[in-house]
């Protein structure tokens, strides 16, 4: 009876230790074509998850299944907060994985690492890649090479509340000091209602690094944008600093106390909840302004102007890229190409609110008419809405965000001063650039 | 004899080899990217740098507070949900009707994820449409709206609060099962020797479960000490740094900044201190009272 059972323990054990061994080796196995007959499986990653999003994309690859029968799409959706990493992992162990969502925050460090493949040779054969906007490629362009097709592109605009201003009797604001202005005289602490959707938490220099630019305007060299054209950073000037007292200002008498810690949710859900008049966000909000506020209560308006009649703005994005490691590229690419094509990219533009990439959809009447047209406006006058380079190509980018939100924090609670802020974002830049000469 | 030594051995293989791989090999491994440059966006230059990633720690300002704050976050957590736990314990040791339905109510903080809670109350202490502030204006206890998670004096205060909150049910939890442990006949003794509640409750009840008091707060405290999620679903260790612990100053290292091996060695350090406190909190309350657990 023992001696059974004593054998039966063995056994068992030897079968665990195996499978786990071979669980270990196992990735070999399915890297190839895995199935039988000439069918490809791709596997393909998304990077900025959330369900309606998820839905969308399924949906498209199913239709590309459809459309090619000898390709089978194996689609991973990692949840939002974790997905990079995942990727990043999965790069790093070399699972296979051959077409992956790139975003203008990781593609330097892919590039960099070597993860991503260039796909100039493939878009030169593309028929639709004429009609791709100048902008669209320039968020996908590392150096001279483009590594990811966008899959939609995230601008910022002014979104207000168009019956406080009315009531006010003011007109939308066109530059920062107005935008100032205005959003002082709709604030009033008593009754709970403040002028500006202020964002100090996370994501804050996104209202201090455009502030500073647009300041800046003609100073600023649009390629490597956190330097001027004589190669100091924009942190140096003294538009810079008129440009910080002007922040500390609207903080201080136009925002509500709270927003110094304020992230995305909370500064749009200030805005819909009727707390703030003045809101800086991108065109992914406005479905949900379009469901939780009545309709004429806002409107948008372009972005606002510096002092010298600029505004200077970067189109942020995602989208498809293929690994340098897979061993479908062609097949890869043209699940690439469906999905960037005019038609699949116009329809997800439009259901997901974003810019799509190609220029002959901005004919579509959706985006003529509504809160889009304003973005297509502002493409419309070059001059005045400037499109510049985000400095991704940096090691030091992704903490950046991290960088101002403490700073500019410390700044807001009075524990630091205008000056000593602007000379540590100097330094901060300064420092990058000899990091990258070397 | 030896062949029973092989079967035993064998036997153990599976177990050692996960063991190995999933606790032993990530751990060797963060100890040597302390003393590594190791950052996410430059993998290929990956280096030994000594102390430098420890020299940098501490001489950053924020270490240095996440170091003190991590001392408040585990004291007056530790404290305050040790004390509500214990009453809640008490309180429940009694036979009442609904006493299960009670119960349930009273643990359930235990079974939510420490992010969800933060998120919860990050809304809750909102100042401008948070309930909190709305509660305490309409009852007349403020008049201005007060910043709970934007001014530096109350942030840490309120985040404390929440993870108060959150881990009252687990002593609640360990206290009472240990509670109902305790016979009754100690209690008969000690009722005819005239002796009053306070006396019951110092001299048999605490003392008899002094051995779960000691094995509950001192795996407590570790876990407090170690628990990111709460401070990083609350305030990001905000503003301006004055919420962070050394956990979310060091999960802080990896999101924002992909540099593993500073994450690395602010987790070595947070190790040699736990390791201390345990050496410390051992001696001072004499081990063998503390079980086995």
């Amino acid at each position: 009876m023992i001696k059974r059972k004593k054998v039966l323990v063995s056994l068992l054990c030897a079968v665990v230790t195996v499978g786990l061994l071979a669980g270990c080796s196992g990735k070999n196995e399915n890297s190839g074509n895995s199935g039988s007959g000439d069918k490809v499986t791709l596997r393909m990653i998304e990077s900025l998850t959330s369900p309606k999003r998820t839905e969308l994309i399924q949906a498209m690859v199913t239709k590309f299944e459809a459309a090619n029968p000898n390709i089978k799409v194996e689609f991973i959706s990692p949840p939002f907060d974790q997905a990079d990493n995942k990727i990043r992992t999965m790069l790093g162990s070399d699972e296979q994985l051959d077409v992956l969502e790139v975003r203008d925050l990781t593609v330097a460090e892919f590039v960099n690492n070597g993860y991503v493949e260039p796909l100039n040779a493939y878009a030169d054969k593309w028929k639709d890649f004429a009609t791709v906007s100048a902008v669209s490629k320039s968020v996908g362009t590392v150096g001279d090479k483009l590594y990811f097709v966008p899959n939609g592109l995230y601008e910022r605009q002014m979104f207000y509340r168009a019956d406080w201003l009315k009531e006010a009797g003011l007109n939308p604001p066109t530059t920062w000091q107005e935008l100032y202005e205005t959003a002082k005289k709709l604030t009033d602490p008593a009754k709970n209602r403040f002028g500006f959707s202020f964002r100090g938490g996370a994501g804050s220099n996104g209202t201090t690094d455009a502030m500073i630019l647009a300041f800046n305007g003609d100073k600023v060299n649009l390629d490597d944008s956190m330097f001027t054209k004589d190669g100091a950073t924009i942190y140096s000037t003294p538009e810079a600093k008129a440009a910080m007292d002007l922040y500390l200002k609207l903080y201080k008498d136009a925002s509500p106390p709270d927003s110094i810690n304020w992230g995305f949710q909370e500064q749009v859900q200030a805005f819909t909840s009727g707390v703030t008049g003045i809101l800086l966000q991108d065109p992914d909000v406005i479905q949900s302004l379009q469901e939780k506020m009545a309709e004429g209560t806002w409107a948008t308006a372009p972005l606002v102007t510096g002092p010298t009649g600029k505004a200077l703005f970067a189109a942020g994005g995602a989208g498809w890229g293929i690994t340098s490691k897979s061993k479908h590229k062609e097949e890869a690419w043209k699940l690439v190409e469906f999905l960037s094509s005019p038609a699949e990219n116009t329809a997800f533009s439009k259901d997901y609110g974003l810019i799509p990439i190609h220029t002959s959809a901005t004919e579509d009447e959706f985006f003529k008419t509504g809160p889009y047209k304003t973005l297509i406006d502002m493409t419309d006058k070059p001059d005045t809405y400037v499109n510049y380079k985000p400095p991704f190509q940096y090691p030091g980018t992704g903490q950046w965000g991290q960088v101002t939100m403490e700073s500019g924090q410390s700044l807001l609670l009075n524990k630091s001063n205008v000056d000593d802020t602007l000379k540590k974002w100097d330094a901060y830049w300064a420092d990058q650039k000899t990091k990258l000469k070397k | 004899m030896r062949k029973q030594r092989v079967f035993i051995l064998s036997g153990l293989i599976p177990a050692l080899l996960l063991v190995l791989a999933f606790t032993y090999y990530p751990f060797v491994k963060g100890i040597v990217m302390a003393f590594q440059e190791y950052k996410l966006f430059d993998l290929r230059s990956v280096h030994f740098v000594g102390l430098d990633n420890f020299k940098a720690a501490f001489n950053d300002p924020k270490f240095i507070m996440a170091l003190q704050n991590s001392g408040y976050w585990v004291f007056f957590s530790l404290i305050l949900q040790f004390l509500f736990g214990l009453t809640l314990a008490l309180l429940l040791k009694k036979q009442f009707r609904g006493r299960g339905v009670y119960q349930g109510f009273v643990f359930y903080s235990w079974a939510l994820s420490g992010f969800l809670i933060g998120m919860i109350w990050k809304w809750m202490f909102n100042s401008q449409i948070g309930v909190i502030n709305d509660i305490l204006l309409h009852l007349g206890l403020i008049h201005e709206r007060i910043g709970f998670l934007s001014d530096p004096k109350w942030a840490m205060i309120s985040v404390i609060i929440a993870n108060v909150w959150y881990g009252v049910a687990f002593f609640a939890i360990m206290l009472l099962a240990a509670l109902q442990s305790v016979p009754s006949e100690l209690y008969e003794a000690a009722v005819m020797d005239g002796a009053s509640s306070f006396r019951k409750l110092w001299n048999v009840t605490l003392p008899y479960i002094m051995p779960t008091i000691i094995a509950t707060t001192l795996l407590r405290a570790i876990w407090i000490f170690n628990d990111p999620t709460i401070i990083y679903g609350l305030t990001n260790g905000g503003p301006a740094g004055s919420t962070h612990i050394l956990s979310s100053l060091m999960l802080d290292k990896i999101i924002y900044g992909g540099d593993y091996g500073a994450a690395s060695a602010i987790g070595i350090i947070m190790i040699i201190i736990l390791l201390f406190y345990t050496i410390f909190f051992l001696s001072v309350t004499k081990a063998e009272k503390a079980g086995d657990f």
